[in-house]
């Protein structure tokens, strides 16, 4: 099912709503559900920072392969070109005192999904994010 | 939805999700913490990166003045982003019973 959705932060919760109401609807369980809603924030809202001068929808389509397994697909047309299946370093043993807030995200996302895709040509970027029952992790 | 108060006992009460657009309002309240808190998470049910880096900004802060976040009843799916994050290093966490 794809929905378009404004390119804001005020879309998160309706973001939200439309994919939950898909997952409930298959009865989805938990162990999947969090990694797909945290999927679809974190790249959701990568889109809206790293392209503050568009303003076109970001398409947004969530899809029930099989029993328990989900694939999420954003479309971000006119948005720059950002990989997020790029490998990025995060010390997540450094101490405090070296920490700073950031580039969690993408990490999050690499660990999590089972299959992480990204493609981007003539200036319309495509990430798919797949997570199944049998990678359960969170 | 995401709610944050004080409780009676003096603990932080954190429910609903704390996602992108609640970061102003979980900063705000953060901001004005001072000395040792303890954060409760029994109600809270999700939380993204954004949240990760207010907890993180506010753990810096605090621990310049040597007190830090103390974070109780984590779900487990909260639970394991912290082990993802490696903040199960840097943070006190009790996980939800």
């Amino acid at each position: 099912m794809n929905r378009d959705f404004p390119r804001h932060l005020d879309s998160l919760a309706p973001l939200y709503d439309f994919t939950e109401d898909i997952l409930e609807a298959s009865d989805i369980s938990p162990g999947v559900r969090f990694p797909v809603h945290l999927a679809m924030e974190e790249l959701f809202v990568n889109m809206v920072k790293y392209n503050p001068d568009v303003h076109s929808d970001i398409v947004v389509s969530v899809t029930v392969i099989d029993t328990d397994t989900v694939t999420v697909v954003l479309v971000d047309d006119g948005g720059v070109e950002f990989d997020v299946t790029a490998e990025r370093k995060v010390n997540i043993d450094a101490p405090l005192a070296e920490r700073t807030p950031g580039g969690l995200g993408i990490h999050l996302i690499q660990n999590l999904a089972d299959k992480l895709e990204y493609r981007y040509k003539d200036g319309r970027g495509e990430v798919i994010f797949t997570k199944g029952s049998g990678n359960e992790d969170v | 939805m995401f709610e944050i108060e004080h409780a009676d006992n003096g603990d932080v009460l954190c429910r609903g999700r704390l996602d992108a657009a609640q970061c102003e309002k979980a900063q705000g309240f953060m901001d004005g913490l001072e000395g040792a808190n303890t954060l409760d998470f029994a109600g809270l049910e999700y939380i993204s990166s954004a949240g990760l880096g207010i907890l993180l900004k506010t753990q810096k802060r605090l621990a310049g003045s040597s007190a830090g976040l103390r974070i109780i009843n984590v779900n487990n799916h909260i639970h394991d982003v912290f082990r993802y994050s490696g903040f199960h290093t840097i943070f006190d966490i009790k996980a939800k019973e």
